[in-house]
């Protein structure tokens, strides 16, 4: 169940939109900030709001990689393991990530603080190796970097 | 129209047509999986590949994305797009697992036949296939997503064709998934054309799974008996049974699609229980006797009580040639009565729109598909002719309006796959003219008037009839003057009758003698008459049916008739009740268990001649021009060749 206010906000969203279709984006990311990930009851919740069938939510909730439909730490650290990044060796960084956090792709943290997951181009091949944590994006990695970065996004709220 | 050359071929076609198809009107087949006719160009597989030697455009290209156009010289043999076809085709079997020994699609696969076709025979990658779970789509459909390669084809019919919105794509790259949010049966009533759609074995038929490989079918042009629309089938048999019935394409009345009721009701063809011996009294006889029998006792009735208060009774169900020669029945017995038609108001209606409708009027599908609105009135589509709601979302989805008149307490209504407004009267239709509009109405049961408003407002007209053969019933009613067996009966004019697959209902039967049944299936008439004759259903049996635009369609007997071979037991499992003993009996014969079944004309004939008449030969006079039909035709409008005058 979401709150009146999230309920009303998203569906003033969507009525604005040309095509519902076009704010289901918007309603599942605000979703997913709600819940901590996009939970089965969400997909049901966005279906009603947009008009759209689950089904349909969840074609696209599956197609974007930002869009999580499994629990997920507090932060999700996206490392790109596209063609550029792999030239800038980011087989070491994934690797150095996996082993300083402690969880394979796909893992979380046992604090719940991070989630790791591999992702393709973030459009940052000029700063390869690159990763995005919680959002924020980080480029031209190296172990060290990575290590500052961690601590550092650790202890922002 | 561009002219282009094929492979040393030079082809004129109509401009818009791919390469794809350009090749395909020279008898060049190119390999494709996405791509289909009745389906959006999604150019997904890249199996379609083609040189352009010289022309517009050079180089490979997707020849199903590609219009032909003038100058173009197109090679489908050239080495670097076989080469390309080979290397699509071996990364399309990837992860398709080696299974096809045991999968129901062997033997009719698309992937099988374009996989050698491209050239494909060696596994050179040893990596893991990606494996998925598969869903539970409902009795219908079974799932085995692992076979899948990706081409689309399933959600572009299910959601783009069809409208449902249950089914579609999931994740992305390699995760790609076809299925439901959650498991459940597919809500699509046209959900059953995902078997046909789908060039492997993902969505195979869970009703017919694992009993035949596609080279031990029998199977024939058919057409279905569920509704007046008449889409074509081709029903798979395999001793004696059908296993499976698929849609078989006629862009006059189907397309390529057809309804769920049309492939998967189907059980009562197989039924053990249906009645396949000719009874007298009770007692199993010969079906000579029986006819015999039956001949002796309609001579006993008409010297005792007149021929006009015997009746000859068909229905809807029969085929043209049944219904014609009922009518001869009647007079070989010296003018007994004939109906075609139990109730009044089914009647009166259907035979209304059979005389409103004539070739200018009487809309083609393609007006249904291109029509500026269309309005249904009071008509439970989905029941009446499912198949016509995707002509109508097709109109829908080019813009057209669509209203939907009296229509909101039928229950299907929530199924339609468009959307409708719904209006109280006919008038609150804006005709503007009737210029591109259509209405469409069921005809049984209609006020005629109201069926002649309709007709006067100078839209095009479906009026549907009520069951399969509902429009040669009223054409055969109208020549016999034939009246409605509930007046007849009401009026006491008939008191005995001779039923061939006739549904009378029980009231009547109350006040009525039945001398004779003839029918495929049990009803309320067999307990009643003494004399049964077991009569073939359109699967068994060549005939002709006239569907609701009085389109005339040849079907062809698609299998002996008999018993079933799956589970025969010694008193051939006829009785659900006795016990039976254990093996069959140990005598030689030649006959089918349970094939005794004739043709319903046969038999009319047969009781024409002890009758004392001449052999009679169906379709003859006006009706000799429907006996040279092509059963693998379009069918043809007999309203164009005259003959519903």
């Amino acid at each position: 169940m979401i709150p009146e206010t999230l309920k009303k906000s998203l569906q003033a969203r969507v009525a604005s939109a040309i095509t519902a279709r076009e704010a289901a984006v918007d309603v599942m990311k605000e979703l997913q900030a709600h819940y901590g990930w996009l939970t089965d009851e969400a997909v049901q919740e966005a279906a009603a709001l947009l008009g759209l069938s689950p089904l349909q939510v969840e074609e696209l909730a599956t197609f974007y990689e930002m869009i999580y439909r499994r629990p997920v730490g507090k932060k999700v650290i996206h490392v790109c393991d596209s063609i550029s990044c792999w030239c800038a060796d980011c087989d070491k960084i994934i690797q150095y990530l996996k082993d300083k956090l402690g969880v394979g792709l796909g893992g979380t943290t046992a604090d719940g603080m991070f989630t790791l997951l591999p992702c393709c181009c973030m459009g940052m091949c000029g700063d390869s190796p690159a990763m995005s944590v919680g959002g924020v994006p980080y480029g031209r990695l190296t172990p060290e970097l990575v290590d500052e970065i961690l601590e550092a996004e650790r202890h922002k709220v | 129209m561009p002219k282009l050359i094929i492979d040393d071929i030079p082809v004129e076609v109509a401009p818009g047509t791919s390469v794809l198809e350009a090749a395909r009107s020279v008898g060049i087949t190119i390999p494709h999986f996405c791509y289909h006719p009745a389906l959006a160009i999604a150019a997904a597989c890249r199996l379609c590949a083609v040189k352009l030697l010289d022309g517009p455009v050079k180089g490979i290209q997707m020849s199903c994305a590609l219009p032909a156009q003038d100058g173009m010289v197109v090679s489908t043999t050239d080495p670097e797009a076989l080469k390309m076809r080979a290397l699509v085709i071996e990364w399309l079997m990837l992860n398709h697992p080696h299974d096809c020994p045991v999968c129901d699609e062997g033997g009719e696969c698309l992937l099988q036949d374009f996989t050698i076709a491209g050239g494909h025979s060696r596994r050179r990658y040893q990596g893991k296939k990606r494996t998925f779970q598969n869903q539970y789509l409902g009795e219908g459909i079974h799932h085995e997503m692992n076979r899948c390669i990706e081409c689309y084809r399933c959600v572009r019919f299910y959601q783009d064709y069809a409208g449902g919105t249950d089914f579609g794509v999931m994740g992305s790259a390699g995760r790609v998934y076809f299925g439901r949010f959650q498991e459940g049966a597919l809500e699509s009533p046209f959900s059953g054309n995902l078997v046909d759609i789908c060039p492997t074995g993902v969505f195979t038929d869970k009703t017919g799974r694992f009993r035949a490989r596609y080279w031990d079918y029998q199977f024939a042009p058919s057409i279905c008996q569920h509704c007046s629309v008449g889409c074509n089938t081709s029903p798979q048999n395999f001793q004696r049974e059908t296993i499976k019935i698929v849609g078989r394409r006629n862009d006059q009345v189907n397309g390529w699609f057809i309804c769920d009721r049309a492939r998967f009701d189907k059980g009562y063809l197989n039924d053990p229980q249906r009645p396949r011996e000719p009874r007298l009294d009770g007692a199993t006889c010969g079906y000579d006797v029986a006819v015999d029998a039956a001949a002796k006792s309609i001579a006993e009735f008409v010297r005792n009580n007149g021929a006009d208060k015997l009746a000859l009774v068909g229905s809807t169900r029969l085929s043209l040639e049944g219904m014609i020669v009922l009518a001869q029945v009647a007079e070989a017995a010296g003018g007994a009565k004939v109906c075609y038609f139990d109730d009044a108001g089914l009647q009166q209606g259907s035979l209304a729109a059979a005389k409103l409708l004539h070739e200018e009027n009487a809309a083609y599908v393609k007006d249904i598909e291109q029509a500026q609105w269309i309005a249904l009135h009071a008509l439970d589509l989905m029941e009446e002719g499912p198949m016509l709601a995707l002509a109508v979302r097709k109109a829908f989805l080019a813009g057209a309006q669509i209203f939907l008149v009296a229509g909101d307490t039928l229950p299907a209504c929530k199924a339609l796959p468009f959307k409708y407004t719904s209006v109280e009267t006919l008038d609150q239709v804006p005709f503007e003219g009737g210029g591109k509009g259509v209405i469409i109405c069921g005809a049984g049961s209609k006020d005629p008037e109201l069926l002649a408003e309709m007709a006067s407002s100078g839209a095009k007209l479906v009026m549907l009839q009520p069951g399969p053969n509902g429009f040669a019933a009223a054409l055969l009613t109208q020549q016999h003057a034939a009246g409605p067996l509930a007046e007849l009966v009401a009026a006491r004019q008939v008191q005995a009758v001779v039923c061939f697959e006739a549904d009378v209902p029980q009231t009547l039967l109350s006040d009525l003698e039945v001398l004779a049944n003839a029918d495929w299936r049990r009803g309320a008439v067999e307990a009643k008459a003494p004399i049964f004759l077991p009569t073939t259903t359109w699967a068994e049996s060549d005939g002709t049916a006239i569907n609701y635009e009085g389109r005339a369609q040849r079907f062809e007997r698609s299998r002996v008739a008999g018993l079933p071979l799956k589970g025969l037991d010694p008193k051939y499992y006829g009785s659900a009740t006795e016990a039976v003993t254990l093996h069959p009996p140990r005598v030689h014969r030649k006959d089918v268990p349970g094939g005794a079944e004739r043709d319903a004309w046969q038999v009319m004939a047969q009781l024409i001649e002890r009758l004392g008449g001449e052999p009679v030969e169906p379709l003859t006079g006006k009706w000799r021009a429907l006996k040279s039909l092509d059963p693998e035709g379009e069918g043809v409008r007999i309203l164009e060749m005259g003959l519903g005058e």
